[in-house]
């Protein structure tokens, strides 16, 4: 499913580049994003993927080329609540529970209608666990907690790095269940992964990183 | 669509002071700490109610202020560290007043408590009640400018080691000018003269902390994050 030719792409890089003490981190980049789109970062270890994701979500500024949003230049105050950016670390608090920590994150970004963080937490298999402090769950279900907020949070662009690291089959299998469902709802995603994604909606866009 | 500003300035409230429960034997210590200052200092001095009821005030005022300190240090730690941060840096809301959400429950939670106490530890050094409404008002004011004055400087070596050194060499010529105004007040009240006007100047300095601390420590901490 792609967008008409016409529309603008829904992120766009021009030679973009991340430098640190003057050392480029990453090589210029080229590509574009439209809404119905899914891209996979891949590189090897310390290729630049984590900072090319927190780039791209507002937390680095780039030192060369352009980035576009929606045809318009990018600008975090425009775009901020239409991305969502979930890193490695997951921003869960630890003494809070699952329930706890999405109720937090609706307070912040707002809710998708016709969902509720009970509905999510037991999509993310949590369910049993909404009320047990983050810290007593295992790192597959801190990952978990994290993902449900993808369900939650209305957000059009999804940051995700790493997103399978932790995770078990099923979790796997989650991810893309997800995903898939995101990209078929007009939505867009960049995946950074230095694995293998099994991905069955169409082949996704890939973005190679060179250090 | 994201949330309407007032929820999420509720949420953050609530999050924050939630923690603060959960983790409330660290919300004891600087409680404890007061305590204990203030009940060592007449060991040492000798029961000279005299010499109590001159140093009572100041005492009372330099222990807060020093017992706020312990935990000043961990306002942003834990948030850097679990990513939540960055989640607050990416929320559509303006970062300041999250972060001035952030500040008045570090307040409620390290201050408010020894409020609460003060006028129990002016007891026993035998400050003249006189003095008690003017000391509390002062310290009313002077805490929530030490913490937001702390929060700017936490912020700043949010992203150094060992930052807890820098923090209290930076903090100690801030410090200062509010023990003065605040000192000043209730020494005034206990000789009986008017108290107004150094008072007055800590609510000024508070005034102006309020609107530009929190822009500050949101600069500051994109900074941090920004590497």
């Amino acid at each position: 499913m792609t967008a008409p030719a016409a529309a603008a792409p829904l992120l766009e890089a021009r030679r973009l580049g991340f430098h640190r003490q003057d050392e480029p981190v990453f090589a210029p980049l080229d590509f574009r994003l439209h809404a119905g789109e899914l891209a996979l970062i891949e590189g090897d270890n310390g290729s630049g993927k984590t900072t090319l994701l927190r780039l791209l979500a507002g937390l680095l500024h780039a030192s060369e080329g352009e980035l576009r949003w929606r045809g318009a230049p990018w600008q975090r105050d425009t775009c901020a609540h239409e991305i969502l950016f979930l890193g490695h670390q997951l921003g869960q608090k630890h003494e809070l529970s699952p329930r706890e920590n999405l109720g937090f994150a609706i307070g912040l970004h707002g809710c998708r209608d016709g969902i509720t963080p009970q509905a999510a937490l037991d999509e993310v298999g949590l369910g049993g666990y909404e009320d047990e402090p983050v810290r007593r769950l295992s790192a597959g279900q801190k990952k978990r907690a994290a993902l449900a907020r993808l369900l939650l949070q209305p957000a059009v662009l999804w940051l995700l790095d790493e997103p399978y690291a932790n995770l078990d089959r099923h979790g796997i299998a989650l991810i893309n269940r997800l995903l898939e469902r995101h990209v078929a709802g007009g939505g867009a995603a960049l995946v950074s992964s230095h694995g293998v994604v099994g991905f069955h909606g169409g082949e996704p866009q890939r973005i190679r990183m060179h250090g | 669509m994201s949330a309407p500003l007032e929820h999420a300035c509720a949420a953050m409230l609530r999050r924050d002071l939630t923690l603060a429960w959960r983790r409330r034997g660290d919300m004891a210590l600087p409680v404890l700490y007061a305590v204990i200052v203030v009940v060592l200092f007449p060991f040492a001095l000798g029961p000279d109610l005299a010499l109590l009821q001159r140093i009572a005030g100041g005492l009372v005022l330099v222990t807060v202020l020093l017992a706020m300190l312990l935990a000043l240090d961990g306002m942003f730690a834990s948030d850097i560290e679990d990513g939540s941060l960055e989640q607050l840096v990416l929320a559509p809301q303006p970062l300041a007043l999250m972060l001035g959400m952030k500040i008045l429950a570090h307040w409620i939670t390290t201050a408010l408590p020894l409020i609460v106490i003060a006028p129990l530890l002016a007891g026993m050094l035998h400050l003249p009640a006189a003095a008690m409404p003017a000391l509390l008002l002062a310290l009313l004011l002077a805490t929530p400018l030490l913490s937001l004055l702390g929060a700017v400087l936490v912020a700043l070596t949010a992203g150094t080691r060992r930052s807890g050194m820098l923090l209290a060499l930076m903090l100690l010529p801030l410090c200062v000018p509010v023990v003065i105004f605040a000192a000043g007040a209730v020494a005034a009240a206990q000789e009986g003269l008017p108290w107004f006007a150094p008072v007055a100047w800590l609510a000024a300095a508070l005034i102006l902390a309020v609107v530009l601390a929190p822009l500050a420590c949101a600069a500051a901490l994109r900074i941090a994050l920004d590497s």
